[in-house]
Parts: C-alpha cells; sequence; structure tokens
C-alpha cells in the first residue's frame, strides 16, 4: 500500500471513527458498510486535497467515488486539479 | 409592485392553475450540479415540459385518480413528472431515488410494499436506474414500470387538463419510515393551497424573494417549502442534490450568494454542519447580505446551534435576525408555527433544567442561574391552526408544562393513504396527536422532545422499529431483543441512533468488532443512515415490558446508568 494510502487509512480511524477497533485497508468498504457515515465525507474530501495537494471541484465527486481507500486516490487523480 | 405580496385568498383552485398563471418568462427552477453542468427552466418551460408528461402518462394509460410512484434522482425531470401527473388528476408519490449502498433483494422487497400500499398504477423510474432492482419484482397486477426518458417526448397535452376540483387528493408525501411502517399523507389541492395561503404572509414573501433548496423532495420540507411554495407564489429556486450538498457544504452559501437567494429552510443539523465543515478561507469570500431568512425546521431548535453558525459567518455580512425557526411536519402539509420574520430571530428563554426534566414545567430562571437551560421557540400557530398541549390523560395543560402537542389545522391530512388503523390512532375529534413533546409559553410554542420513539438524524425520520427489525436478523442476534434510540449528538447538532442488542450466546460478544461491522452495514444499506454506537450485551440483559416485549425507554435508562457519559444535560429522558 502506497504511503499516502496508509495516511489516509490512519486518518480514518483516529479521526472518523475516533479510535474505534476496526481494521480497514484500502479495499474495505466504508460508506457502504456503514462504518463512516456520508457525513464525514467532507472532512475525507478535504484530507484526501491535503494528501495529493489537488483542489476536487464541486460536484464532481458523488459518495461511491469515496467508498474505499482506493478509490478516493484514484478519483483525485481523475478529477482533481494541482493547487497553486 | 410592493415588496411584498397577499395571499389571504389565492385566486387558485387548484395547484396546475397556479403554474399556469406564472409569467412564462420568469426564471423557475435552477438545478446546480456543479459549474459545468447547470440546468435551468422558465415558468413557461416548466409548464411546457409537466404538460409533456402529461401527456406521456396518458399514452400509458393513466386515467384521473390513479397512483403513480416516481423514483428519479433531483432534477427538473422529476419536478415536471410529479407535476404532469397531477395535470391528468393522477396522484403522484416521490420515494427515495436508491443509492449506491442499497441492497437489490431488499429495496425490491420495501418497493413492493409500498407499491401495494398506495396501490400505485406506474412506478416511474429514468433511464439510469439499476435493472437488477426492477428484475423479478412484481409490484401488484396493475402497476407496471416505465423509464422516464427524453427520447419517450411527445407533443405537449393541448387540451385543458383534468383536475378541477379543488377537493380532489394533489399528491401523496410520506411523514416517515421504510417499507411496512411507511406512512402516506394524501393531500388535496385545497388543503396545500391554504398551507401556501397562510405561510406565505407569515414568512413575508415577496415578488424579489428567491428559494436555495439541498432537501430531498420526498421530504415535507424539500417538497412544499421548496417546490410548491415557489410553484405558487411564481418564485425562482435553486437546487442542488442533498447527496452533493453534504460532501461539499459550502456550495449552499456559494450558491445563495451567486444566485442571490433570499430565503431556505434546513434542519438545526445544517447550521452546526456549515459552522464545522466549511473551510474559514471558503467562508472569508462569503457575501450573505441576500440573505432574508434561513427557517430552522424538522428537528428540536437549538440555540447553540444557531449562535455557533452566527459566529462563524461573522463575516459574511449576515442580517440580525435572519436564523429563524418553524415547526412542521407531513399531516399539516408543512409548517404548524413559524417565528417572526421581522424579529431579531425566534424568542429563547432560559429555565431550571432540574424542573423541567423531573417534573416536565419549564420554570423560568435567568440566564446565569446554575443549572438554567435554554429554549427557543418554534414560533407562533400560523393562520387557521389551533395547538394544545395535552397530558397523559388527556388534559388540556397550562402554559409551561410539558405535553404532546395536539394540532388542528385547515390544511390538515384527512388520513393515511389506506391506513385506516393509522389514522383512527392519529387523528382523534378532529385533532392530530403529533406524539412531539412541548409548551407553549404566551402562545409560542417550544417543541422540546418526543412521546413516541421516532428518531431523527440529520432531518431523517427514522423508526426505531425500523432500525430493530433490521439488527434481529442478525444470526448473532437474539430475535426480538435489541432497542434502538435516538441520542443528541451535541458535536452533530442531531440525533445519532444507539443500538442495544443481546447476542444469543456470550461467547459472542468476541465477535463484537465482526458482528458491530455487519449491523452497520445492514442499516447502512437498508435505511441510509450510519448508527452512533453499538451496544452488544450478554442474553436477558435487555429490560422486558410485561408483555414480553423490550421495554425501550426502560432499557435506554440502564444503558444511560451504565454509561453515564450517554446523558445529555437539558434533555429529557
Amino acid at each position: 500500500m502506497s504511503e499516502l494510502g496508509i495516511k489516509m487509512i490512519e486518518y480514518i480511524v483516529q479521526e472518523i471513527m475516533g479510535g474505534r477497533d476496526a481494521r480497514i485497508d484500502e479495499n474495505t468498504a466504508l460508506v457502504s458498510s456503514g462504518l463512516i457515515d456520508s457525513l464525514a465525507l467532507v472532512d475525507i474530501l478535504f484530507k484526501l486535497e491535503e494528501l495529493t495537494n489537488t483542489r476536487i471541484p464541486a460536484g464532481k465527486v458523488q459518495a461511491k467515488d469515496l467508498d474505499t481507500v482506493e478509490l478516493m486516490f484514484r478519483t483525485a487523480h481523475r478529477v482533481g486539479k494541482p493547487k497553486k | 409592485m410592493s415588496d411584498r405580496m397577499f395571499f389571504h385568498e389565492l385566486p387558485y383552485r387548484t395547484l396546475p392553475d397556479a403554474l399556469f398563471a406564472a409569467p412564462e418568462e420568469k426564471p423557475f427552477v435552477t438545478n446546480w450540479k456543479n459549474k459545468d453542468d447547470i440546468e435551468s427552466v422558465t415558468f413557461g418551460e416548466f409548464k411546457r415540459r409537466a404538460l409533456t408528461q402529461a401527456r406521456y402518462f396518458r399514452s400509458k394509460g393513466v386515467k384521473p385518480g390513479d397512483t403513480i410512484i416516481l423514483i428519479m434522482p433531483q432534477s427538473i425531470g422529476l419536478m415536471a413528472a410529479f407535476v404532469g401527473g397531477m395535470l391528468i388528476g393522477a396522484v403522484p408519490a416521490i420515494l427515495a431515488y436508491p443509492n449506491f449502498k442499497v441492497e437489490p433483494t431488499k429495496y425490491r422487497y420495501g418497493l413492493k410494499g409500498v407499491s401495494a400500499n398506495l396501490k400505485a398504477t406506474l412506478i416511474v423510474v429514468d433511464k439510469d436506474f439499476p435493472d437488477e432492482l426492477t428484475k423479478h419484482i412484481s409490484v401488484g397486477e396493475a402497476a407496471r414500470f416505465i423509464r422516464c426518458t427524453s427520447e419517450t417526448l411527445l407533443e405537449p397535452l393541448t387540451e385543458a387538463y383534468h383536475c378541477r376540483i379543488p377537493n380532489d387528493l394533489a399528491f401523496i408525501q410520506h411523514s416517515a419510515g421504510t417499507t411496512g411502517l411507511q406512512k402516506g399523507v394524501a393531500l388535496s389541492h385545497a388543503a396545500v393551497l391554504k398551507q401556501i395561503s397562510h405561510l406565505a404572509p407569515a414568512i413575508g414573501i415577496g415578488p424579489k424573494d428567491r428559494i436555495y433548496s439541498w432537501l430531498p423532495l420526498y421530504h415535507d420540507m424539500g417538497l412544499i417549502a421548496c417546490f410548491m411554495l415557489p410553484l405558487v407564489c411564481h418564485l425562482p429556486v435553486v437546487m442542488q442534490s442533498p447527496a452533493d450538498w453534504v460532501m461539499q457544504p459550502a456550495t449552499m452559501l456559494e450558491l445563495m450568494s451567486t444566485f442571490q437567494c433570499s430565503l431556505a429552510w434546513i434542519p438545526n443539523f445544517t447550521l452546526q454542519f456549515l459552522a464545522r465543515k466549511v473551510r474559514p478561507q471558503d467562508r472569508s469570500v462569503l457575501d450573505l447580505s441576500c440573505v432574508r431568512a434561513l427557517i430552522n425546521c424538522s428537528e428540536p431548535v437549538r440555540a447553540s446551534s444557531m449562535d455557533e453558525f452566527f459566529s462563524a459567518y461573522a463575516n459574511a455580512k449576515l442580517k440580525p435576525g435572519i436564523l429563524q425557526s418553524c415547526y412542521a411536519m407531513a399531516e399539516t402539509v408543512f409548517a404548524v408555527t413559524q417565528s417572526d420574520v421581522t424579529g431579531l430571530g425566534p424568542r429563547r428563554i432560559w429555565v431550571d433544567g432540574d424542573t423541567f426534566q423531573k417534573q416536565g414545567r419549564a420554570l423560568p430562571t435567568s440566564k446565569d442561574a446554575v443549572g438554567a437551560v435554554c429554549r427557543v421557540s418554534s414560533g407562533s400557530c400560523l393562520p387557521g391552526t389551533q395547538i394544545r398541549i395535552v397530558s397523559d390523560g388527556g388534559e388540556d395543560l397550562t402554559p409551561g408544562n410539558v405535553g404532546e402537542i395536539v394540532i388542528r389545522s385547515e390544511s390538515m391530512l384527512d388520513g393515511y393513504y389506506n391506513r385506516p388503523d393509522l389514522t383512527t390512532k392519529a387523528i382523534r375529534n378532529g385533532w392530530y396527536w403529533s406524539g412531539d413533546l412541548g409548551f407553549l409559553v404566551d402562545d409560542e410554542l417550544y417543541v422540546t422532545g418526543r412521546r413516541k420513539d421516532l428518531i431523527i438524524v440529520g432531518g431523517k425520520n427514522i423508526y426505531p422499529q425500523d432500525v430493530e427489525e433490521i439488527v434481529s436478523l442478525h444470526r448473532a442476534i437474539y430475535d426480538g431483543r435489541v432497542v434502538a434510540f435516538g441520542r443528541y449528538n451535541a458535536s452533530l447538532g442531531t440525533e445519532e441512533i444507539v443500538v442495544v442488542a443481546e447476542v444469543h450466546d456470550e461467547s459472542d460478544l468476541q465477535n463484537a468488532e465482526t458482528i458491530e461491522r455487519e449491523l452497520r452495514s445492514s442499516i447502512a444499506a437498508e435505511l441510509d443512515v450510519g448508527i452512533g454506537s453499538v451496544y452488544l450485551k450478554p442474553p436477558r440483559w435487555i429490560v422486558k415490558s410485561t408483555a414480553g416485549k423490550p421495554a425501550r425507554s426502560t432499557t435506554r435508562e440502564k444503558l444511560f446508568a451504565e454509561c453515564a457519559d450517554l446523558q445529555v444535560p437539558g434533555e429529557l429522558t
């Protein structure tokens, strides 16, 4: 797994799930499995922008595009624009 | 033209009458998906699209009085189909569009149940609706699926539309619940127009108003306040989907600023969400001087949420008093009360927390007194609406005493659609028993909680029975030994779901993480909502009632006694 992927997983477990005892990897379904609520996606988007140094335009991403850590980075690659 | 309109007697007999009276060239709906995908229609264009849908439905054999279920994404197409149904005298009902979390078998089962309850003739889905959700489903002898696509467009209907009688049913909106517990509220044109004739002056609607909405159209706040109200009052509305908004909440205020929107309705949690999830750099560029009112509705109104929002947006040129409140429900079409939009915001009173919790009495105290709890008014009754506060024994309570809110309104439902059992329970001698708790002071309503166990998560109504039924299906859970209830989460500004479930065998607790994960997954798939906390307990932990059923409130008290940090100060327990 990439270093960025590991950082994202750490962030999700610690900040989103409050350190709850849950094992997740880059392919673990997050929203569709109910592990995290869709209200947390805004925080994940911010973290994704920070880790990838991109800006993800409003309205271009759907919840399903962020359902796993792997999908998150694929989405950032697809629609993210380099930060100025 | 005056800055304010007067609506005491709307000159329309039906909702289509109002649409047909709209200025052709005036902007109506703008549907914003992203900056490269914005669709807008004028009232004239919308009318033509609705007439086209009407002809399409008629070509499919839909007759006056038939029920049409619409399952389409939030869009102008959905709105046109809704009005198109009304134009031929059919009765449309919007259901939530399935998201990627849905489990096909369960979705099909739920849809079959709703369709049977509504006795639907037609189920209309869009071209992208997944095939797997409609396969092998029988939705009754009379009901058929059709896909509504741009390819099916015909010429608009030209003959006079059918619905002409104000007391005919206009549409069905759903009050709460999923599948088996879903309650359809059937509303006549007269009831909806009466509601709007009272609501519009209460919020000072004028010709320059423009509404913003991220609210779903299957919810009364989205359907009535943000679709029917602008349709009848001929106002523009700018909307985006709830899913898009929740991922990038800053877009709500950016759109309000860009499109100069003056009004929006929001559930309470939105205020905290906007305060906490919009980055300071995104907030700093906003000019919200165009906003006249953000009306807090659908959840108990919290002073802390309002203050946090106002503080976060102190530099956004907000006018004082723009945060307002309202108490509303599908059963009365929409609003029961409304705060005074010309004032500085809803009235606040401070009451002694101990007296409130133990005696159910709002004993006024000073703001700085020890144990003082702030309560925010939801305003006073709309004209044509009356409220009583009633004790457990059915006696009317004096001001300041907490009891069930009982309502009589000119725009009240006649009954739940095809559910006489539920109607008899809810409507007695012409009064609707809301199941909500509150008290009156100086003729203003303060909503404090609920007698019935409904959980409201981010403005979405969830029945605990639905949660309990899903959790009970898990192989490790003792069937029927599950309790779900709502708990206010101060950091979210809304309730979260707490589940207490007994396992079959104490050894199952060693697999608690896996079980919890599976339960969260099932709830998300079926109810499209997350669980706040899951407490797995050994056999015989849950308190049972004398009838042998899990006692929700007693089990909740037992859990609170065990986990003191779960209790929320100032909440009724």
